[in-house]
């Protein structure tokens, strides 16, 4: 019993952490219909800012989080205005070929520069766990897992209360109406591209705490984005929300009861299963081409 | 013994009925026209007897027998084909190429036969001098002729016109006219949906009427113009007379 | 294509004997790609699933079963195309990118089962991530002659379909599905049969490729690099023309011998940047982009 208590409660944890950088690439498909697929090597690329400026500089990493923030913004905003906004209108099928080159670009050389090498960023609180009833539960853990959820929370109120974020959903829901509005399309899909880029590089950040660094560690998480994003519905950002938990219990449990590298195997059997019986996702409100 | 008929349709889109138990029935040879304002459900209707959608009730009966619930293609060999609103051409093959697909899949004829058919039927149509352009650049007219050719080409008896002369002028709309009057004297069945009531009220031999997903109204085109109901659904719509 | 047979006994060193091959291969295995993806436009990401399904079938059947090699390739090829059709029918009725997606996930997902199913069933079946060791092979001449065998046989299969009832049906779920459906074409059928196609040779290539390589790995033959060097190649060369997969093959896979020894890493930032370089201004590819600039000439003398 404690022992699926335990497992439950990391699935949440982890979970809180998928959802936050799949947050990211949900909004992206949502408002432009891009499918990225270097969406991975932006938290890479946060998780080894975080990791740069810790060991040079001994900066606590949650400090290092607005660093995150601007870079990948920055990068996020270029990227998009000068490559991929030449495909938007395309389908999505050629954004996700055009972001797979992108994907590699970035991956292998970072690869070059940073050498295969794991990283990890250790702190002098990384060990401290809280102990309710037996079940353990890290603080740093704990800690970055509200910031996930900040982040979404973040992102939802963004896009809910803000000026721009009503912008970016005028763009997303019709754009020929957005732009007789007054909407300048091109400056609104950058500034997602950004957003998402520096949601996501935060939860890179989140990340480096406690999963190794590398710099191949990319493609695997654009695939759990994919999924969580599957599964709580594409372009339906509370969905992340729910993909993420999901997911992230999902492979807990099957971690702990049977083995690690299976909750590998499930999560892209899920997304299989998933994208035939249910591409709207499991609320139903999702993209469906 | 009508050679398509529709017994109680009905497609739901949620809860909404776009179809609603539309009872309808298709003589051999005839041109029978289908109007109603937008959203009536003429659309709908086309797909569920060409099945795109499976009706949720009712059912749709080819020269006796039961094709709801088939898929496209079959009803397409059996002899019902359908020209779409939006038109669908097989943009970067040739025109020839065009109508060469619906002679060799929907007719099932060798190359050498579908060839020489599909020459035959582009030179009917007057699209004989295009054969060999790509179809994405031909103009919008010639699109919806072309359209309408590889309808005829997979061998159909019954063709579905969905608003295949939206956007014509005049002239162009006599050319097709005569056209299908053409088709029609060839044996074939024609159902007609056009917003232009010139159109329909000129080439067809009866009228159906649909709104808000049921059948209203049927009859010759004098009656359907004199039918209250009908002149009440078209109050406050631009409905061309002339 | 005589010169071709003729090569090895001429006295040329073995080192271009052996790029030779690996350009064959990459031919075929591009051409596979090409028939699925190329006509129909359906992209597939998970085509390494079928080629590392083809290599551990017939790893295991030649080192644990002592099966003849010539024997192994085609049942791989038949297993591989078997499974080409529970996988393909419900994948092949997604949209586009979803299509994309959901084939990514299943080569994933083969990788992750092959390198964890002995662990978990408790078999000494596939060997997880240790790896398969295969019989010894002959040397480079007689894959060189194997793989001109299967780039001649995928390219010409590329051919005839393009000039078939199947090929115009394929070009038509290209263009326009619905109204392929609509005119007559058994679109699901089609799809699958072009799928099934693909899958079985990739799944032959996937387990000749064992044999010479001789060891196995899941890492190896479920690598998704492998899949993006299809695109790739398919993507240069131009998709869906019949000799674009030779063009982009024997381009990438020369710059890659060039690169792999000193530069690793810099043949897949070159792959990376090839794509979006093609995709942004070069969208048909070499060949794809030739042929368009004929027809236009064409076009031009007979007006």
């Amino acid at each position: 019993m404690l022992l699926f208590l335990q497992s439950l409660l990391n699935g949440i944890l982890l979970g809180g952490i998928y959802a936050s950088y799949s947050a990211g690439f949900s909004l992206i498909f949502g408002v432009m219909g891009v499918i990225n697929i270097f969406h991975g090597e932006m938290v890479m690329l946060g998780a080894f800012l975080t990791y740069w400026i810790f060991t040079l500089f001994h900066i606590d990493p949650f400090l290092t989080i607005p660093f995150s923030i601007v870079s990948l913004f920055i990068f996020g905003y270029l990227v998009q205005r000068f490559v991929i906004n030449r495909v938007v209108e395309a389908p999505p099928m050629i954004s996700y070929i055009l972001t797979f080159g992108i994907h590699l670009i970035i991956a292998y050389t970072a690869l070059w520069v940073w050498t295969a090498d794991f990283r990890t960023v250790t702190t002098s609180y990384s060990g401290f766990n809280a102990n309710i009833g037996g079940i353990i539960v890290p603080y740093a853990r704990l800690a970055t897992f509200g910031l996930a959820l900040f982040v979404v929370v973040g992102l939802y109120i963004l896009l809910y209360k803000s000026e721009v974020g009503r912008a970016i959903q005028a763009t997303a829901q019709d754009k020929e109406v957005a732009r007789l509005m007054g909407v300048n399309i091109n400056r609104i899909y950058a500034i997602t591209f950004g957003v998402g880029a520096a949601i996501t590089g935060i939860a890179g950040s989140l990340i480096s705490t406690y999963f190794i660094v590398y710099p191949q560690m990319g493609l695997p998480y654009t695939i759990i984005a994919f999924c969580v994003v599957v599964l709580g519905g594409m372009g339906y950002i509370p969905g992340a929300l729910w993909g993420g938990l999901i997911l992230g219990v999902v492979q807990s449990l099957t971690a702990t009861y049977l083995n690690a590298g299976l909750s590998g195997a499930f999560t892209f059997i899920l997304l299989f299963i998933m994208l035939i019986v249910r591409p709207a996702g499991i609320v139903g409100k999702g993209i469906v081409e | 013994m009508a050679i398509l008929e529709g017994r109680n349709l009905t497609k739901y889109y949620g809860a909404l009925a776009a179809v609603n138990s539309v009872d309808f029935s298709v003589e051999k040879g005839e041109i029978l026209g289908m109007i109603g304002p937008n959203g009536a459900g003429k659309s709908t209707l086309f797909n569920v007897i060409m099945g795109v959608y499976k009706p949720d009730k009712g059912e749709v009966v080819f020269k006796g027998k039961k094709i709801s619930g088939l898929r496209p293609h079959k009803i397409c060999r059996m002899g019902i084909a359908k020209t779409s609103q939006i038109v669908q051409p097989f943009t970067r093959m040739t025109v020839l190429e065009n109508v060469l697909v619906g002679g060799l899949h929907g007719k099932n004829l060798s190359f050498i036969n579908a060839t020489l058919e599909a020459e035959e039927i582009l030179e009917f149509f007057g699209l004989g001098g295009l054969k060999g352009m790509a179809s994405g650049s031909i103009t919008v007219p010639d699109r919806r002729r072309l359209e309408l050719a590889r309808a005829i080409a997979t061998g159909a008896e019954i063709i579905l016109l969905d608003e295949n002369m939206a956007g014509l002028n005049p002239t162009e709309i006599e050319e097709v006219l005569k056209l299908l009057r053409e088709i029609r004297n060839q044996g074939k069945t024609l159902i007609v949906v056009e917003h232009i009531m010139r159109v329909v009220m000129g080439i067809s031999d009866r009228i159906i009427v649909l709104n808000y997903g049921e059948k209203i109204a049927e009859g010759t085109p004098s009656e359907v113009a004199n039918n209250e109901k009908v002149i009440e659904t078209y109050l406050g719509e631009k409905v061309c007379f002339v | 294509m005589i010169g071709l047979l003729i090569v090895p006994f001429i006295g040329v060193s073995g080192y271009l004997i052996r790029l030779l091959a690996m350009i064959f291969f990459w031919i075929g295995k591009t051409g596979c790609w090409n028939i699925i993806s190329g006509y129909t436009g359906y992209i597939d990401f998970g085509a390494v699933g079928y080629y590392g399904i083809g290599s551990y079938v017939t790893a295991m059947l030649m080192s644990k079963g002592h099966v003849p090699f010539l024997v192994s390739i085609f049942i791989s090829g038949a297993v591989s195309g078997l499974v080409a059709l529970p996988i393909g029918l419900p994948t092949l009725r997604l949209k586009g990118a979803y299509f994309g997606i959901a084939t990514l996930a299943f080569a994933e997902a083969m990788k992750q089962i092959i390198l964890e199913f002995d662990k978990t069933v408790g078999v000494n079946l596939f060997e997880g991530p240790h790896g398969i060791t295969l019989p010894i092979g002959p040397k480079n001449e007689f894959f060189y002659y194997i793989g001109l065998g299967v780039m001649v046989a995928v390219i010409g299969i590329t051919y005839w379909i393009r000039r078939s009832k199947f090929g115009y049906a394929l070009r038509a779920i290209h263009e326009a599905e619905h109204a392929a459906e609509l005119s007559g074409v058994d679109t699901l059928r089609a799809k699958i049969k072009a799928y099934m196609i693909s899958a079985f040779f990739l799944g032959l290539i996937g387990g000749v490729e064992a044999y010479w390589l001789t060891y196995i790995t899941p890492h190896m033959v479920f690598d998704v690099l492998i899949t993006i060097q299809m695109v790739v190649m398919s993507l240069l060369g131009g998709m869906g023309t019949v000799f674009g997969p030779v063009v982009g093959a024997s381009f990438l896979t020369i710059i890659y011998e060039l690169l792999h020894r000193d530069f690793p890493y810099t043949y897949a930032i070159i792959v990376g940047f090839i794509v979006v370089v093609v995709v942004l201004l070069m969208p048909k590819g070499i060949v794809g982009t030739l042929q368009t600039k004929l027809v236009t000439q064409k076009t031009r003398l007979t007006q």
